[in-house]
C-alpha cells in the first residue's frame, strides 16, 4: 500500500473456510509452467506520478505511487475521467508524466516499447494486413529473422485459439476474436508487462465472459504482469489480485484492495459478492463526491417542488 | 431535309463517319456535309492517296501525344501534390498558410494559367505541363491531406508500442494507413489533369506534337461540327475508362481490404 492520500485501511479478503479450493491462489504460482514470471522479470514501479494536462485546472495524476510485482494481476477502476487511461498511458510511455519516475524491471521509460505491450479498447489492429501479419508485426520490428517469426506467430495463435482464422483480414474478424489477435499481438513479442486499456468494453457480455476466462488461462500460462484498466466492477473482481480504486480531480489513489481468492472465481460465492458490494461502494462514493463538488454547475432532477412555483403566476415570462 | 442544317446540328451518322474519318477509314453513314466528306487531315507533304492505316492515324496520334503529356505531367503533379499534402499534414503551421491558398487555386479554372503560361514559358510542352500541374497538384495536395488526417491515431500509437520508430513508422504503419486517402488522391487529381491538359492543348497549338485538343481546335477552324463532337465523345471516353477501369478498381481494392465497401 503506497497510496499517500487515503484515510481507509486496505482490506484483504481471504477466502472463508467453505470457499477454499483444491488449488488456491498460491499454489498456481508456484506451479507456473513457464518461469520467467517468477524470475522477478515485470516489475513495474510508478513513483510519485503527476500529470496536469495543459488548460486544465485540475491534475489528471497527482502524486500517484504504484508497484506491480513480477506476475500480478492488477486491476484499476474509477469514475469515468478519474485518470485511469492516463495511469496506464504513463506506465506505456505514450505520455510522459510532469513529474516522477517510472520504471520497468529498475529501467526507466521514456517512449512506447514492445517490453510493455499495450491492448487497447478498439484493438487498433492494422486492418491492411491479416491476423497473422497482424501479430507478426512487433516481430518485424524487433528484427526477428523470418524462419523464426513463423513459429512464434503460429504458438501465439495457437494461445488464442485463433489458428483456423490466421489469414483472415482483420474485419473480417468478429469484436471477440479481433480482442483475441491484440492480445496475440502484444503477447508474441515476449513483453515483461501486459497493459490492458478496457480491452473488453466493447464486446458483448457472452463475449466479454468467455474472453474474461481465456485471458485468465493465458494469465496462468505466461504469468505476464498485468495492468489492467476498465470501469466494470464485475470485471475487476474476477480478474484481479488486487484492485486499486482511483480518486478522481486529481487522480490518486483512493484504496487498495487485495483479492486473495482463488481462481476461476465463482460468482455465486458470498467472498465475491462482498468484495462487488465493497469495491461498489467506493466507486458509487467517489461519483457522489466528484458531484457534488461540481454541484454548482452539475445538473440534477429537479423535484416537483423545484419546477411547480405558484401555478398563479405560471406563463408570466412568455 | 428542309430547315435541317447538318453542318450546324450533325446526325449522328456524320459523327460516326467524322470518328472514323479521324481514324482514316472512309464511311459514308451519313449524306455527304460538303464535297470533300468526310475531311481528311494531312501532315504537312502528305497526299490524300498516300494515308497512314488508322493505327497511324491523326486519332491514334492524338490519343498517344496527349497520354503522354497525361502521364508526364500527373507523374509530376502527384509527386508535388504527396509532398505538399504529407508537409501540410505534418506541419500544422505550414497549412494553416498553405491550405488555402491552395483551396483557392483549386477554384481557379485551369484554363486560367495558360496566358501566364504562354507570357513566361512560351507556347511549348512546358507551357501545356505547366497548366495541366497547375491544375491538378492542388487537388491531390488537399485530398491527400485530409485524407491522412482521418488515420487513426491509434495506429502509429500501436505501432510505436510494437517498436516501430523513425523510418519504420512512416513506411509499415503511416503509408498502408494512407492508402486509401492516396487512392482517392489520385482518382481526383486525375479528373483534375484529365481536364486542365484538354483545356491546355485546345490553346497551346505545338505544331509538331498534336493532341487531342488539337483536333478539337482543328474541326472548330474548318467549322466541322461533326469532328469537334466526335473528339469530345473521345475525349469523354477516355477520362471514364481511366476513371472506371483503373482509378475506380484501384481504389475499390483498397477498400475491400481495410473493410471500408460495402
Amino acid at each position: 500500500m503506497r497510496a499517500n492520500s487515503v484515510s481507509i485501511k486496505p482490506i484483504e479478503i481471504t477466502p472463508s473456510a467453505d470457499e477454499a479450493r483444491p488449488q488456491s491462489h498460491g499454489d498456481k504460482r508456484i506451479s507456473t509452467p513457464s518461469g520467467d514470471g517468477v524470475s522477478g522479470r515485470g516489475r513495474l514501479v510508478l513513483k510519485n506520478v503527476s500529470k496536469n494536462f495543459p488548460g486544465s485546472t485540475v491534475h489528471a495524476l497527482r502524486d500517484v505511487d504504484l508497484v506491480c510485482d513480477p506476475g500480478e494481476f492488477v486491476v484499476v477502476v474509477g469514475p469515468s475521467g478519474c485518470g485511469k487511461s492516463t495511469l496506464l498511458n504513463v506506465a506505456a510511455g505514450m505520455i510522459k508524466p510532469d513529474s516522477g519516475t517510472v520504471t520497468l524491471d529498475d529501467q526507466p521509460i521514456r517512449a512506447p516499447g514492445p517490453e510493455r505491450a499495450m491492448v487497447f479498447q478498439d484493438h487498433g489492429l492494422f486492418p491492411w494486413l491479416t491476423a497473422a501479419q497482424n501479430i507478426e508485426f512487433g516481430l518485424k520490428m524487433a528484427g526477428v529473422p523470418r524462419s523464426d517469426r513463423a513459429a512464434r506467430v503460429d504458438a501465439a495463435l495457437k494461445l488464442v485459439h485463433l489458428s483456423p482464422k490466421r489469414d483472415l483480414l482483420i474485419h473480417e474478424l468478429s469484436g471477440g476474436m479481433r480482442q483475441r489477435v491484440a492480445i496475440a499481438r502484444a503477447l508474441v513479442m515476449d513483453p515483461a508487462v501486459l497493459l490492458m486499456d478496457e480491452p473488453f468494453a466493447a464486446l458483448d457480455a457472452q463475449t466479454r465472459t468467455l474472453l474474461h476466462e481465456q485471458l485468465q488461462e493465458l494469465w496462468v500460462r505466461t504469468r505476464k504482469t498485468i495492468l489492467f484498466v476498465t470501469h466494470s466492477v464485475g470485471e475487476a473482481v474476477r480478474l484481479a489480485d488486487r484492485i486499486i480504486v482511483l480518486h478522481a480531480h486529481p487522480g490518486r489513489i483512493r484504496r487498495e484492495i487485495k483479492v486473495d481468492l482463488a481462481h476461476p472465481r465463482n460468482f455465486d460465492s458470498a467472498d465475491i459478492t462482498q468484495l462487488v458490494r465493497t469495491v461498489r461502494k467506493e466507486i458509487e462514493d467517489e461519483v457522489n463526491r466528484v458531484n457534488a463538488e461540481m454541484a454548482e454547475t452539475y445538473w440534477k432532477p429537479q423535484t416537483p417542488g423545484d419546477l411547480g412555483a405558484d401555478p398563479g403566476v405560471m406563463g408570466d415570462g412568455i | 431535309m428542309i430547315g435541317w442544317k447538318p453542318w450546324l446540328f450533325p446526325a449522328p451518322s456524320h459523327v460516326l463517319d467524322a470518328l472514323l474519318g479521324l481514324m482514316n477509314i472512309h464511311t459514308g453513314f451519313g449524306e455527304p456535309i460538303s464535297a470533300h466528306w468526310p475531311r481528311v487531315i494531312l501532315e504537312p507533304g502528305q497526299h490524300v492517296r498516300a494515308l497512314a492505316p488508322w493505327w497511324g492515324s491523326p486519332l491514334m496520334k492524338a490519343i498517344l501525344v496527349s497520354g503522354v503529356r497525361l502521364l508526364e505531367g500527373f507523374a509530376i503533379s502527384v509527386a508535388l501534390g504527396a509532398i505538399l499534402g504529407l508537409l501540410m499534414w505534418r506541419f500544422l503551421e505550414l497549412d494553416r498558410f498553405l491550405g488555402p491558398l491552395l483551396l483557392g487555386l483549386q477554384t481557379l479554372p485551369s484554363v486560367c494559367w495558360v496566358p501566364l503560361a504562354i507570357l513566361t514559358l512560351g507556347i511549348n510542352e512546358s507551357g501545356i505541363l505547366f497548366v495541366l500541374i497547375m491544375g491538378s497538384f492542388s487537388a491531390i495536395a488537399l485530398v491527400l491531406r485530409d485524407g491522412l488526417r482521418n488515420i487513426p491515431p491509434l495506429y502509429p500509437r500501436a505501432g510505436m508500442m510494437m517498436g516501430a520508430r523513425g523510418w519504420r513508422l512512416y513506411y509499415y504503419v503511416l503509408l498502408p494507413a494512407s492508402l486509401p486517402a492516396l487512392a482517392s488522391s489520385l482518382r481526383t487529381g486525375f479528373s483534375f489533369a484529365w481536364r486542365s491538359l484538354m483545356g491546355a492543348e485546345l490553346i497551346f497549338v505545338v505544331d509538331k506534337w498534336r493532341g487531342l485538343g488539337f483536333l478539337l481546335e482543328a474541326g472548330r477552324e474548318f467549322s466541322d461540327v461533326a469532328q469537334v463532337v466526335a473528339v469530345m465523345i473521345v475525349m469523354v471516353v477516355i477520362g471514364m475508362l481511366a476513371d472506371r477501369w483503373l482509378f475506380a478498381i484501384v481504389q475499390r481494392r483498397v477498400q475491400t481490404r481495410f473493410g471500408l465497401a460495402t
